[in-house]
């Protein structure tokens, strides 16, 4: 179900029992179906080439992965050696420096290049296997028969989906260490600036990301001005509403406006993004209508909606000014010109998600779902999710012999192959979920020095040592603080994105990490807990924006808490508590 | 001779003669810093005292005759000048300007003020050493004033006082005193314009406790202790103390008495989040004037809530951290964080 490579195994023991491996519980927090396991070897192929092979960052060459009961442990690998670091720093000087250098051109680029990709996944044709060929094939010598472009289809699939998660990786880790210098800047010279001012001083204002969120406030807005804001009532499914809707002109011009908008800002995933079953909104309209149904509701409550971005900008601007001020006059040129720095490589900070884990994975999906369509079809899996249970190389082999039979018109022993393997696949991984795994394993470092793993984990010495005082028991948990504020209130623990619809007003929103998707739910909540993740991931940011308190980075918040515990998020100090009793 | 002179026309300039303590709320008031109305008595005032009183002399003697590690002696020094000092009359002139001052300022009859010293030149680095902070609270009446006026010029004859001089070999003392109209305060404290600590220069840190300063300063409570951002005035970081004592005007008009806090009233936080903003406020004007990192005294008025300042002195202990030097550009820090530095 796994590659062989993906696990723990005798023959390297000796190796791996001396490394430290961490849980990455950020991107993939419950146990990995056979398919989408491609999401680990993908993003760790193009993460290390880059890091390693192109820029050679001097101390830390790639990442490995390995599985554990489904779940993925990751650890770097050092460079030791001294002449192999001086070795690697002129690599990386001169190939880092020309990025820096000409960033927004790059990314400008960059941008194209993934609205060209995205392009080119729409365009990708799964063919079906037809009784007789067309005419064409017979009559113009150039065209390929479907057993070809079957095969060929998967191929591309699969080279697409390499090649977004090759551009996800070009800048991060560059756009990343940028912003990590500034912040540590922050952090020397001014020790007690909370993280979230650092942030707040380079986040940028008209992102990307927001804008979803600002075309549902804006529809909101539009559904009362035309009147037929009647149609958003609580409890109702997407298609009840449109149903309403499409009963009078101003309904359907509504609609209209919708339709011309979800393209390209419906595309964002439930989810992270990782795993197949998050969807787009596009695919689950659920999300974006209980947004919308919010919305509507505190329009008409007289409340003001809509993200202040100019009081934003004000404070971002204003927070930069004082702290550069306060810092003595030397610091002060050092200070803006690494918080420009920051400022010019965050959009891609802020934007890749958008392009790559949300449009382009999301769509990735469903191409790849068209393969399951078609397996399914020919019944060689009984529904066309199940091809999600087998591995991309079983996908392949089931394809070969399907096409195979196709064209002899032999018997294919697919029917009764895959079936079973898929069910038995279904039962392992509703055995693992239940599953908690440790947050790490093997020798616990001293110190985390990797800079790789602090900068994109938030995997710190600090946050390792909390992690072995916390093995089990304990009523509090310690994080990253990460929006201000204390609240107390009854938790709800959402494991993956179909819970999403269960949150009710007031609750605390306990989670392994959360996406953008999930803005909406932020209207509904106090406080947000989640288990990995630093002031700068999206919990962090959107609480900030909603004056919510948030704890990120606790490492255990989902399996210590449960649904309907009453709990005391303290963003400030970065603790919860477990109050004891349940609501 | 001007003996004294109002708070509100001294400067930095003027702490020479009058001492920093007077200097710096001259400076506060010209800054627009909301403090007690005050005035100051000069130097010249003690060394007239002492001149009248003719106890120069013995003051040489006295202190001539000890070794610094001699505790009996330098107790027995310290006994006698002080005998001397507190039965000596006040010269006529200081009391009379003290008198005048001391009426001019309020309106009610008899007004509670503070006598507190007010150190000289080199002395005020040491003051807080010496235990020549000596502050009479809630005094009331021209008599009464003028002894505490007297008890502080005493004070500089204690003995820690005079030890610390004799280890020193420092000269002859002098003193001002600082005459300011009392604050009934709900809650005071103190607060740094940096974080004494990390040195972080956007925190200001603040102790706060129910009552009159005097419980914070002679640190009989655990305070509250507060991290506040001088950008924002969140706080960053708290620590409620058991705040179990607290100082208060004796019932009786004159002095202030200690009692113990009720026990439901200890752990609770003593600051709003106003109050914090005010004192954010008034710790970056109060810095902003003296271009330096200050040490004040504060206490936030019973009746009408009014932060009022009544110290403010330079912060002396702030810790020089080994810093990195300046990174030579940006690009040279990301380096750095990449483990690729140049150079």
């Amino acid at each position: 179900m796994y590659p062989y490579y993906a696990l723990f195994d005798e023959r390297r023991r000796e190796t791996d029992e001396n490394r430290f491996w961490f849980w990455n519980s950020m991107h993939f927090p419950v146990p990995m179906p056979a398919f989408d396991a491609i999401c680990i070897d993908s993003p760790y192929q193009a993460v290390g080439a880059w890091q390693n092979r192109v820029f050679a960052v001097p101390p830390a060459m790639g990442i490995d992965y390995r599985c554990v009961n489904g779940y993925i442990y990751i650890s770097g690998n050092p460079v030791t050696d001294p002449a192999k670091i001086a070795e690697r720093a002129e690599f990386f000087q001169k190939r880092a420096g020309y990025y820096y250098e000409n960033w927004t051109e790059l990314y400008a680029k960059w941008r194209a290049k993934m609205e060209a990709l995205i392009a080119e996944l729409g365009e990708l044709k799964v063919p079906s296997l037809p009784e007789y060929e067309p005419d064409e094939i017979a009559f113009e010598h150039d065209r390929n028969t479907a057993f070809y472009e079957v095969l060929d289809s998967y191929g591309r699939a699969l080279r697409l989906g390499d090649l977004m998660w090759q551009h996800h990786f070009e800048f991060l880790l560059l756009g990343y260490g940028a912003y990590a210098t500034f912040a540590d800047f922050c952090k020397s010279n001014l020790p007690d600036v909370p993280d979230q001012h650092v942030a707040q001083m380079v986040a940028g204002i008209d992102v990307l990301l927001f804008k979803p969120d600002a075309e549902l406030r804006r529809l909101a807005r539009r559904a009362i001005d035309t009147g037929v804001d009647g149609a958003f009532v609580e409890g109702r499914t997407p298609d009840e509403i449109n149903a309403e809707l499409a009963q009078t002109d101003a309904g359907r011009a509504w609609l209209d406006d919708l339709e011309q908008v979800k393209d390209p800002w419906f595309n964002m995933a439930t989810g992270d993004g990782l795993y197949h079953y998050y969807h787009s909104w596009l695919d689950d309209p659920r999300i974006p209508y209980a947004s919308l149904i919010g919305h509507v509701a505190a329009l008409r409550a007289g409340e003001q909606i809509d993200r202040p971005t100019e009081d934003i900008q004000r404070e971002r601007d204003r927070l930069a000014d004082e702290y550069a001020s306060l810092l003595p006059r030397e610091l002060q040129a050092p200070f803006h010109e690494l918080l420009g720095l920051s400022r010019t490589v965050f959009p891609y900070v802020e934007e890749h998600k958008f392009f790559c884990d949300y449009w382009f994975l999301t769509r990735w999906w469903n191409k790849v779902r068209e393969f399951g369509a078609l397996l399914a079809h020919h019944r060689f899996l009984e529904d066309a999710e199940d091809l999600f249970q087998l591995t991309r190389h079983e996908v392949a082999t089931a394809l070969d012999e399907l096409v195979l039979t196709w064209a002899t018109g032999g018997e294919a022993l697919g029917p009764k192959h895959w079936p079973p393997i898929v069910a038995r696949r279904k039962q392992i991984l509703e055995r693992l979920a239940g599953w908690t795994p440790p947050p790490a394993l093997g020798v616990t470092p001293e110190a985390i020095t990797d800079p790789m793993t602090i900068m994109l984990w938030g995997v710190t010495t600090e946050r390792v040592h909390d992690w072995a005082r916390q093995q089990e028991g304990g009523t509090e948990l310690n994080g990253a603080p990460a929006s201000p504020g204390v609240v107390e209130g009854a938790a709800r623990v959402v494991k993956s994105v179909h819970e999403i619809a269960d949150v009710r007003d007031g609750e605390i929103l306990v989670c392994s990490i959360t996406s953008p998707a999930w803005a909406p739910i932020f209207s509904k909540i106090t406080a947000a807990v989640t288990d990995i993740g630093g002031v700068m991931s999206h919990a962090a940011i959107v609480c900030r924006e909603y004056g919510l308190p948030s704890v990120v980075g606790t490492g255990r918040a989902t399996a210590q808490i449960h649904t309907g515990d009453r709990i005391r998020v303290d963003g400030s100090a970065g603790v919860v508590t477990l109050l004891g009793g349940r609501t | 001779v001007t003996y004294c002179r109002s708070l509100r026309d001294l400067r930095t300039a003027d702490a020479s003669e009058f001492g920093g303590k007077s200097a710096g709320l001259g400076e506060l008031l010209a800054a627009g810093i909301p403090v007690p109305p005050g005035f100051a008595l000069s130097a010249s005032a003690f060394t007239q005292f002492v001149r009248e009183a003719g106890l120069g002399g013995r003051i040489d003697d006295a202190i001539a005759r000890v070794s610094p590690g001699d505790l009996d002696a330098i107790g027995a020094a310290a006994r006698s000048i002080s005998e001397a000092m507190r039965s000596a009359p006040i010269p006529d002139p200081v009391r009379d300007q003290v008198g005048e001052h001391y009426q001019a300022f309020a309106s009610e009859p008899a007004p509670p003020v503070a006598v507190r010293s007010s150190a000289i030149g080199e002395d005020s680095q040491d003051a807080t050493f010496a235990g020549q902070q000596e502050s009479y609270l809630w005094v009331r009446g021209v008599d009464h004033v003028c002894d505490a006026i007297r008890d502080c010029w005493a004070s500089l004859f204690s003995a820690p006082a005079i030890s610390y001089r004799a280890r020193l070999r420092r000269d002859q003392p002098a003193m001002g005193v600082t005459v300011q109209l009392m604050v009934d305060a709900a809650v005071s404290g103190v607060m740094f314009t940096c974080n004494p600590v990390s040195g972080d220069p956007s925190m200001v840190a603040i102790n706060a406790s129910w009552g009159l300063g005097l419980a914070v300063v002679g640190g009989e409570v655990t305070p509250d202790d507060f991290l506040v951002s001088k950008v924002t005035s969140e706080i960053v970081r708290e620590q409620l103390g058991a705040k179990a004592v607290e100082y208060v005007p004796d019932p009786g008009g004159r002095g202030a008495v200690r009692r113990e806090v009720s026990p439901q009233r200890r752990d609770v936080r003593c600051l709003d989040p106003m109050a914090v903003a005010s004192l954010v406020d008034v710790a970056r004007r109060v810095e902003g004037h003296f271009g330096a990192h200050q040490d004040v005294e504060w206490a936030l008025a019973r009746d009408t809530s009014e932060l009022l300042v009544v110290q403010s002195r330079p912060v002396t202990s702030v810790p020089k951290r080994a810093r990195k030097p300046p990174p030579k550009s940006a690009i040279a820090a990301v380096m750095s964080t990449f483990g690729a530095d140049t150079g």
